[in-house]
């Protein structure tokens, strides 16, 4: 986010798209030595060359690095992971650039929004959950397809949907439809199944400006009962089906051009939960380099939620 | 004129009697400088206690009584359980030192004390998942008080300990009979009851009634200021015969005496406890200093007041204002500045007492430094404390002798055969001998056994003429009177050292006119003449002129006694005088004084040039006064006393003009006469004023009536009763070498060599701190506002926080500390000896100029500078500045965990949580950078920082090497602390605020520069702190 800032100081300097488009297919392979090649020209023309670019440069990089100290590192002594992490926070020696932000990585947020993760509702009692689906439809009003199809393109699905071009320019978005979500569009149900003990709850990623979700590999949602029975959820239904983050929507290249973006959504529709007790459930990011066991932040891959539905 | 003292002393007494009818409603205001009618009851108290323990009846109780009484005998003494039993009950014969705790801990521990329990408290109401943050807060705050606490008073400890330890370097042993038995105890053990022995030059141990003594006399001077060993026979026990008091010396003789009071129930202890009742001012560094905390918690507080007003009219919960309230203060208050001073003092102490000068009381170092009025003793201060020969007459010509420090040079001429004779009586008619046994020790600093006049003509001859012992032995005594009060001479006769010569010698001095009338002849170059009115006319003028010097003169005759009467067989016996003592021939005149130190002049024209008036104030003689005081430079060489104008114009005195005379000498009789508002006119009316013949106890009248005119007070003391004056001044200096305990006790400040010039190092030391605590408090002063902006931003305008409570005190009292204490290692901008001292009421420590420069300029300019840097780190994660304006709710909400930045990016609560302490590290940085640029422009107040020097001080780059480290270590080794809040920092962002801190140094030379070009004018007034 630190380059987009910088870029909109910089001159323009349209590189890099079609490069960046040619390679994509074989970036497992030549990833590394394309990665060099790109910080050595970045040394050279740092303050005037397509920022754009190098975000999602850095952004892979550091999802590379998490990556690999994800695998290796659980046996080496306290100290030399410090001086990693140390390592990692102030110098990367490939970009040539010191980093700040802890490597950033996918944070997931549901809807409806609640001022905590408790949902609990009592399915006789609308009153109980009738602001879940107020929230629910106008968190949606954004994905309204005629609005969609109005604003947005229909783009290519299965690949990311790169813009070149000034960076001042307007980026397209594409569509993300309201009827993708099938039943939990509240199209066909308007109460989301809340009001049959089989409510919808939509995850989104966070969105982070030029990041894409890890190479090519769309990122895949799941949930299941975080404590306890596993049984206690019997059966969940993803919408779109795939239970993933298509990729042409992203990278996402910040709502100043990005202006219609909408954030692809996932819905989970909780079909056959155990009722009168509290499940807690965790919906987990799952994909390549995706890390989704951080303590601290409890959002970073993953979503940790109670269903607690009486009947 | 010595029997005044006691009278003197007396009506000390009775005067607090007078402040007791006061208090009852006589209305009588008779004794000023006192407001506090508590403090005056207790005074009243215990100087009537003193008064009633004085009237003892042991002097008058026969010795049988007395056993009977205590439960003694004076032939077998106490027994050692009895003694033991006795020392268990009564205590150790010592005197306790009074404790104070020292003013300045007391300030920073309410604050801190407050905020913690307001933390607590918080803590307490808060819920339990939310309140961590407040307590890692009020650990911390209660980590702070309690650390600050401790080191004040380590500090405070370590100089009282230095204190102690040279009081007992020199244990005090006490000879005294117990179980029959002689034996050596520390004088600590004696008891009530115990026989002691003393011996010539002892301390007497305890006070004591005298059972038997052979040829001893006392010394009480230290006690009653009398200068000679006087005979009493009062009722007063004080001025009575047989009780000695401790801390009295006995110089010649022995003695044995009983015990009757020890430690503090000596007189010395109840005059000691007397003193430490005497009204402590509180010293002006402390009245600077608290002045200073009005200034900060006035502006804390109402800012606090202010803003949580505000905060809770913008419906923030009470609660968040409280916080907000404890930031506010947080931010306010110096936190590391106690330890600041306390530091830079102790090193100031240190400083000086490498130079002699050994501060008891750290704030003491200050005070020196604003002295306007030095009241100092004469002997031992300004002279050599010896009598050292000045002059010789003889041969109708004065000559002059060595009187400096080791008398090497004697220059005058000893070729002619009136001096030979002259040096022989010197050497014959003596009685005092070198202690044995100090071959090795340099003539001058030899003890001699003997009185002090004995003394100087002893070394005197020793000097001059080698080994006097010898020429003693060589001109065997055969019969000698002493020297008494009715005779005024004294006269030995000796066989001569030259073989063929069966004459016996008879040398003789003693007071010049009695001499003379015992002499027809007198010797010129050699030659008996006859005494005609021609010479004796010389020999008055010369007796005139050295005696005007202030000088005791000594009349030296001899007389050959002719063989054919005086066989060598011949039996002389001095109570029938059977030898002439009539016709003798004079052979010359003598002249001794107590010279001038030879440091004293100059240290005396310092202080005049830095403004510091000198007052001499010395129990001796007028004219003996007058010319020390003329010597050394306290009265100058042009000036003149009324008394002088008369004689010079041949008008009465009463007939001169006031006005023409600078210089004045009063005598204590005088003083006695006046009334406070004639001191007052004396003291404003005379730039140069000598006290001769006062008691100690007129000290603290001179010394209340300086304080008066608003001065700042220094007085010299080495007398137990110098102690209250020494108390009442506002700096009490105490003489190393001869001053009684009790004085340094008083004393704020010892003398380790008895100086004065010690003391004007000392001032020079007192000035320089008071310009660097000047510019440590500016320095620490500017960085509060860039620690309170936040604050005040973050409430009214909504931004996310920008910089901790943990971490502002990481600022305080983390990367300032070292800095600040560098500043008093700065050297003077100019020569701070030729200023006037600060008044005490117009330059203050902090003065409006300061606090608005230090808090609007420097203050401001760093805040801007550290939002810079915030905004800075803010924009490039994604939020820019216009985004961050009423974040603050949302901000803050932890369910909200999506929120969105300037470019559409959803941040997490933790991630906005990691990105504030980010924050905080932004800010602290951009502060601390700023303070270098601080540091560095507060190494001067008026001139630039070229001329000063940037390299010269070097334990400022020592700070600002600290503070870079500090700040370092913060962000890269403890960034994963999240307690702390601080985070690792992206390199490029430690260099954002550095324009700024250019800027300011930029900002603050142009400043410098007009003071420079314009003094004087708007500018200079207002921007120069």
């Amino acid at each position: 986010m630190r380059r987009q800032l910088r870029s909109r100081r910089a001159p323009a300097f349209p590189y890099g798209y079609r490069y960046r488009l040619d390679d994509q297919d074989e970036v497992n392979q030549n990833y590394l030595a394309d990665e060099e090649e790109e910080a050595e020209e970045e040394a050279r023309v740092m303050v005037v060359h397509d920022l754009e670019e190098e975000e999602e440069e850095e952004e892979k990089e550091e999802e590379e690095e998490e990556e690999e100290e994800g695998q290796g590192q659980p046996t080496s002594n306290a100290l030399w992971q410090k001086l990693q992490i140390v390592n990692e926070h102030l110098w990367d020696p490939e970009k040539r650039m010191s980093l700040a932000r802890t490597g950033q990585s996918w944070r997931v947020m549901i809807r409806p929004f609640a001022h905590s993760l408790n949902f609990n509702f009592n399915v006789s009692e609308p009153d109980t959950w009738q602001h879940y689906v107020i929230s629910l439809n106008g968190f949606l009003q954004g994905y309204n397809d005629s609005l969609q199809e109005e604003m947005n393109v229909d783009c290519p699905p299965g690949q990311y949907f790169i813009q070149d071009g000034n960076e001042d320019e307007d980026k397209k978005a594409c569509q993300f439809k309201r009827s993708f979500l099938k039943n939990c569009s509240g199209l066909e149900d308007p109460t989301f199944g809340y009001s049959t003990g089989q409510p919808c709850i939509l995850l989104k990623m966070n969105r982070i400006v030029g990041f894409r979700p890890e190479l090519g590999d769309p990122v895949k949602v799941s949930c299941k009962v975080q404590r306890g029975d596993e049984n206690d959820i019997r059966s969940i239904n993803y919408y779109p089906e795939s239970a993933s983050f298509d990729l042409r929507y992203y990278p996402y290249y910040g709502k100043l051009t990005h202006v219609n973006y909408t954030s692809p959504l996932v819905a989970m529709h909780f079909t056959d939960v155990v009722k009168n007790q509290a499940v807690p459930v965790q919906c987990q990011l799952k994909g390549k380099g995706i890390i989704n066991d951080v303590i601290n932040d409890r959002f970073v891959g993953r979503v940790i939620f109670t269903l607690n539905i009486e009947t | 004129m010595r029997l005044k003292t006691p009278e003197i002393y007396s009506v000390e007494l009775s005067g607090t009697e007078d402040v007791g009818k006061t208090d009852t409603g006589d209305g009588k205001e008779k004794y000023r400088g006192l407001k506090d009618k508590r403090l005056e009851l207790k005074k009243n108290h215990q100087k009537e206690e003193l008064k009633k323990e004085v009237d003892l009846e042991d002097h008058k109780l026969s010795i049988k009584e007395l056993e009977r009484k205590y439960g003694t005998n004076i032939v077998t003494g106490l027994s050692s359980t009895q003694a033991a039993e006795l020392l268990a009950r009564n205590g150790p014969n010592a005197l306790t030192p009074p404790k104070e705790t020292p003013e300045i801990v007391k300030f920073p521990q309410a604050d801190g004390a407050i905020l913690c329990w307001i933390a607590y408290g918080i803590q307490y109401f808060n819920d339990k998942s939310s309140s961590l943050d407040s307590v890692y807060l009020g650990c911390v705050l209660a980590l702070v008080v309690i650390l600050t606490g401790i080191f004040a008073y380590y500090q405070e400890a370590k100089s009282t300990n230095i204190m102690a330890s040279f009081s007992k370097m020199i244990p005090q042993q006490a000879l005294v009979i117990r179980d029959s038995e002689k034996k050596t105890v520390p004088a600590e053990q004696l008891v009530v009851g115990d026989i002691v022995e003393i011996k010539g030059g002892d301390k007497i141990p305890a006070d004591i009634r005298l059972l038997s003594t052979q040829g001893c006399k006392v010394d009480n001077s230290s006690l009653t200021g009398n200068l000679t060993p006087s005979l009493r026979t009062h009722d007063n026990p004080l001025e009575a015969e047989n009780p000695w008091n401790k801390m009295s010396t006995s110089p010649v003789g022995t003695a044995t005496g009983m015990v009757i009071n020890t430690g503090d129930r000596t007189i010395i202890g109840q005059i000691a406890s007397l003193a430490s009742g005497v009204g402590h001012e509180k010293t002006p560094i402390a009245i600077e200093i608290e002045h200073f905390v009005h200034i900060v918690a006035g502006v804390a507080v109402s800012i606090g007041i202010l803003f949580f007003i505000i905060a809770v009219s913008m419906k923030y919960y009470v609660l968040d204002s409280i916080i907000f309230l404890i930031g506010i203060i947080v931010a306010n208050v110096p936190e590391g500045l106690l330890a600041t001073v306390t530091v830079t003092l102790s090193l100031t102490a240190k400083r000086m007492a490498k130079k002699n000068c050994l501060v008891k009381n750290l704030e003491a170092v200050e005070t020196l430094g604003s002295t306007s009025i030095i009241c100092s003793d004469k002997t031992g201060t300004l002279t050599q404390n010896r009598m050292t020969v000045a002059h010789l007459w003889f041969d109708n010509q004065i000559f002059v002798a060595d009187t400096s420090e080791d008398h090497s040079n004697q220059v005058f001429d000893q070729s002619s055969g009136t001096w030979a004779s002259l040096s022989k009586i010197i050497t014959l008619c003596n009685r005092a001998e070198f202690r044995p046994g100090q071959e090795s020790v340099p003539i001058m600093k030899k003890v001699v056994v003997g009185d002090a006049s004995e003394t100087a003509l002893l070394k005197f001859s020793e000097v001059i003429l080698g080994d006097v012992m010898e020429i003693r032995k060589r001109n065997r005594k055969v019969a000698e009177i002493p020297f008494n009060s009715t005779n005024k001479f004294q006269l030995s006769i000796h066989e001569t050292d030259d073989p063929s010569d069966k004459r016996f010698l008879m040398v003789m001095k003693g007071a010049p006119e009695r001499v003379l009338e015992k002499c027809s002849t007198i010797m010129v170059n050699g030659q008996e003449q006859p005494l005609d009115d021609s010479t004796a006319e010389a020999f008055h003028t010369a007796y005139m002129e050295l005696g005007g010097l202030g000088e005791r003169v000594l009349g030296f005759c001899h007389l050959y006694l002719p063989a054919d009467k005086f066989p060598e067989t011949y039996s002389f016996d001095v109570d029938t005088v059977n030898f002439p003592t009539s016709n003798l021939c004079f052979v010359g005149l003598l002249s001794m004084i107590d010279p001038p130190r030879s440091t004293v002049p100059d240290a005396v024209t310092k202080c005049r040039s830095a403004g510091i008036k000198v007052i001499m104030v010395t129990g001796d003689h007028p004219i003996t006064a007058k010319a020390i005081a003329k010597s050394v430079g306290i009265i100058s060489a042009n000036s003149e006393t009324v008394e002088d104008i008369a004689k010079r114009l041949n008008i009465p005195v009463e007939q001169v003009s006031k006005r023409d005379a600078k210089a004045a000498v009063v005598t204590g009789m005088e003083l006695k006469d006046m009334s406070p508002e004639q001191l007052d006119e004396l003291l404003t009316d005379y730039s140069e004023i000598v006290f001769a013949r006062t008691s100690p106890q007129q000290k603290l009248i001179i010394v209340e009536g300086c304080q008066r005119q608003d001065a700042v007070v220094a007085v010299t003391g080495d007398g137990v009763n110098d102690s209250p004056a020494l108390k009442k001044a506002d700096i009490g200096i105490a003489m190393g070498i001869a001053g009684s305990d009790a004085a340094k006790n008083a004393a704020d400040m010892v003398l380790l060599d008895d100086n004065f010039a010690s003391i004007v190092t000392g001032v020079e030391e007192g000035r320089l701190i008071f310009d660097n605590l000047k510019k440590t408090i500016a320095y620490t002063l500017t960085k509060n506002i860039a620690e309170l902006c936040p604050f005040l931003i973050y409430i009214i305008a909504g931004l996310p926080l920008p910089i901790g409570t943990i971490t502002i005190l990481f600022i305080d009292l983390g990367t300032d500390i070292i800095p600040s204490i560098a500043l008093a290692y700065e050297k003077a901008e100019s020569d701070i000896m030729n200023r006037k001292p600060r008044h005490k009421k117009k330059d203050r420590l902090v003065n409006a100029p300061l606090a608005i420069y230090s808090y609007l300029h420097i203050g401001l300019m760093q805040a801007l500078g550290a939002f810079v840097v915030y905004f800075t780190v803010y924009a490039q994660e994604g939020f820019r500045p216009s985004a961050l304006i009423n974040l603050r709710v949302e901000w803050e909400k932890d369910s909200v965990n999506d929120l969105e930045d300037s470019y559409g990016q959803e941040w997490t609560q933790y991630q906005r949580k990691y990105l504030e302490w980010t924050g905080y590290t932004a800010f602290f940085v951009g502060i601390m950078i700023q303070q270098i640029a601080d540091l560095i422009i507060r190494k001067t107040r008026r001139n630039s920082i070229f001329q000063q020097g940037l390299f010269r001080n070097k334990v400022i780059w020592v700070g600002i090497a600290s503070q870079i480290i500090i700040a370092l270590i913060l962000s890269y080794g403890l960034g994963s602390v999240s307690a702390l809040n601080f985070t690792m920092l992206r390199p490029q962002y430690w260099f954002v605020a550095v324009p700024h801190a250019i800027l300011i140094w930029v900002y603050d030379e142009v400043r410098k520069l007009f003071i420079r070009l314009y003094p004087g004018s708007w500018w200079d007034k207002n921007m120069y702190y």
